[in-house]
């Protein structure tokens, strides 16, 4: 196998980044790979995973998940956590989508009760704004705008777009309280207005899905799924509104790196004390926008529901909420470190968390199992449900991978097979896909991307999150 | 003045090259709008543009980013720019024409402009721009 020199291999799926890899580097850097996809990794990610290890504060070890992939700033898939007292805060390890996460919803119906396919998806195309350039129907003014900043999840329940147990199944409940939308930009509120709502473009979707295997049948039991049945599942962020707070907080953090005279390698890990007012304001911003983008989903789910209520007679409330994971986010948590627990603010860059049994924030009937952590697959191929484990909690600051992880440029994908292709493709296989544009699906054939079975494989063995079940598409609304 | 799309894995990696910084600029700007509606826009409207910055790349940073804002708010799709770039500053108008969901919807979605991978270098001749657009 090939492993990129300079490497240490810790275990079958364990690789060390030694501090020395680059200069500056104040702890060693630990991915997760094994070696079917040691071919796939990068050298400018790794070189973005010791970049990270020479941030102050950064507490033991720069993490990244098997769905590594090169970035900007952190590496798609990294993971670091700052302590309070020396520690930063960067938008560079969070990402311009803040909060781009998942939800799964399950119905009542199983696979061969789902008549109308085409109808469906063209019915759910309609309902959702998809696309570069799809507009809500919702008119916000700036009050109410305030409200879903600041409430997230519930705000949109309240608003009359779910129900309360929705809100409890949602990662932190689907609400920041450290949200502060004085730090959000007229100009990140004049993007975000218009867009609450859509999906957005690039690789957000939502999918249709069946529950094709369950591999713990316990777990899948306490999240309310079985064999046949019928998901949906939601992929979208904050919008437009968490884009500029990221390039607005960007602008600011670049001048604090300078004042505080932080040395970075990557213009793109601007960052600045957590206990900075530069930092705060940034800290206090993505909160806000975290809050939006679950909003957002709830708003997008309700739509789905409708939906499904009016083609298949299927009451509201018996769709239920699986959970929503954040992918993209930076949090304050209590991990234990040294064999203390330690307030740090773990900072998740393409990464799911992956809390284990007991820990704190989870709805009561997920306690005893730990956390879904739902991992989207790309366009037509399979996604996974897995539960967090007290392994992640130790080796990961209770975090997992977040997807399949890009393996070839939108150019090269571009030139192999076009989006009709790729959607005739698909529908031989009984795939119904609807986007805005041929170019929209070429961008995201499923060869683009890392094999989703490869990279869950990796976190399942290595304890950090274990599998729970596979989900295949059956129709795919592409933004 | 040209501009080209690079490889890269995840992202959208552009390489744009002009004789002169202000051409850089408005080349720039129309390498974004390909990269967002597949096709940079036409003459027609026009949009008053100034940004500031601490050196060319945070310049360039911040122009493109306030291009964004522009094509995404106000529903503008650029075509070119006439500009002033000063010590610090870049201001002047864009040029373009309004959105259309038919005309321009084979293009990413960009969600920010990163400031990892962007550097200007310039050689007797020409400068160069290499940018990534987070898509």
């Amino acid at each position: 196998m090939t492993m990129l020199p300079g490497i240490q291999r810790l275990g079958e799926f364990e690789w060390q980044v030694p501090v020395g890899y680059v200069p500056g580097m104040r702890v060693p850097g630990l991915f997760f790979l094994s070696e079917a996809l040691a071919g796939t990794l990068e050298e400018g990610a790794v070189q973005q995973l010791a970049n990270v290890a020479t941030m102050p504060g950064i507490v033991r070890q720069s993490l990244a998940m098997p769905d590594i992939h090169w970035g900007y700033g952190f590496p798609i898939g990294g993971v670091a956590a700052f302590s309070l007292d020396e520690g930063v805060i960067s938008p560079g390890g969070v990402g311009f989508d803040i909060n781009c996460g998942v939800r799964l919803l399950a119905t009542p119906l199983r696979e061969e009760e789902l008549g109308k396919r085409r109808e469906l998806v063209e019915r759910l195309f309609g309902a959702v704004p998809t696309g570069v350039g799809g507009k809500s129907t919702l008119r916000l003014s700036n009050r109410e705008l305030d409200r879903m900043l600041v409430e997230g999840s519930s705000w949109a329940v309240r608003e009359g777009y779910g129900i309360d147990e929705d809100i409890r199944m949602c990662e932190q409940e689907g609400c920041m309280k450290e949200a502060d939308p004085a730090a959000v930009s007229q100009k990140a509120r004049q993007r975000g207005m218009p867009q609450s709502g859509t999906l957005g473009s690039g690789n957000h979707f939502l999918e249709v899905q069946v529950v094709r295997e369950v591999y713990h049948p316990e777990a899948a039991k306490a999240f309310g799924i079985c064999q046949g049945q019928v998901c949906i599942m939601i992929h979208c962020g904050s919008r437009g509104l968490g884009h500029q707070v990221c390039t607005d907080h960007l602008r600011t953090l670049e001048a604090a790196t300078k004042r505080y005279r932080i040395s970075l390698p990557d213009r793109q890990l601007a960052c600045a004390p957590l206990d900075s007012p530069e930092g705060r304001a940034y800290f206090g911003a993505m909160a806000a926008s975290a809050n939006y983008a679950w909003a957002n989903r709830q708003v997008i789910m309700h739509y789905t529901r409708k939906v499904l209520e009016e083609l298949y007679g299927v009451a509201y409330r018996d769709m239920h909420l699986i959970y929503d994971v954040a992918h993209n986010v930076a949090k304050m948590e209590e991990h234990l470190v040294g064999g203390t627990r330690m307030k740090v603010c773990v900072h998740r860059k393409g990464a799911t968390r992956a809390f284990g049994p007991g820990a704190p924030d989870l709805p009561p009937a997920y306690s005893s199992v730990g956390q879904p952590v739902i991992i989207p697959g790309s366009m037509g191929s399979p996604s996974f449900l897995l539960h967090g484990t007290s392994g992640a909690m130790e080796k990961t600051f209770g975090s997992t991978c977040h997807g399949a992880g890009r393996v070839m440029s939108r150019t090269q994908a571009k030139k192999r097979l076009t989006g009709r292709e790729i959607r005739d493709a698909l529908g031989k296989e009984g795939i119904i896909v609807r986007a805005p544009s041929d170019a929209a699906i070429a961008d995201e054939a499923p060869e683009v991307y890392k094999p989703s079975m490869e990279v869950v494989r990796v976190v399942h063995e290595v304890g950090i999150s274990r599998l729970v079940a596979r989900f295949e598409p059956l129709g795919v609304i592409k933004g | 003045m040209s501009f080209e799309e690079l490889e890269h894995t995840a992202d959208a990696k552009v390489r744009v090259k002009a004789g002169t910084l202000e051409e850089l600029f408005s080349e720039a700007g129309r390498a974004l709008m390909q990269v967002m509606y597949g096709c940079p826009g036409k003459d027609g409207r026009t949009h008053p543009v100034a940004v500031r910055g601490d050196d060319l790349e945070s310049l360039m940073h911040a122009y493109l980013s306030e291009l964004l804002f522009i094509a995404e708010v106000e529903g503008l799709v650029i075509s070119g720019a006439d500009l002033r770039i000063g010590d610090g500053f870049v201001e002047g108008v864009v040029r373009g024409e309004p959105f259309s969901m038919e005309a321009h919807n084979a293009g990413r979605g960009v969600k920010g402009i990163s400031y990892s991978g962007l550097s200007i270098v310039h050689d007797q001749e020409s400068y160069i721009l290499d940018v990534i657009f987070d898509v």
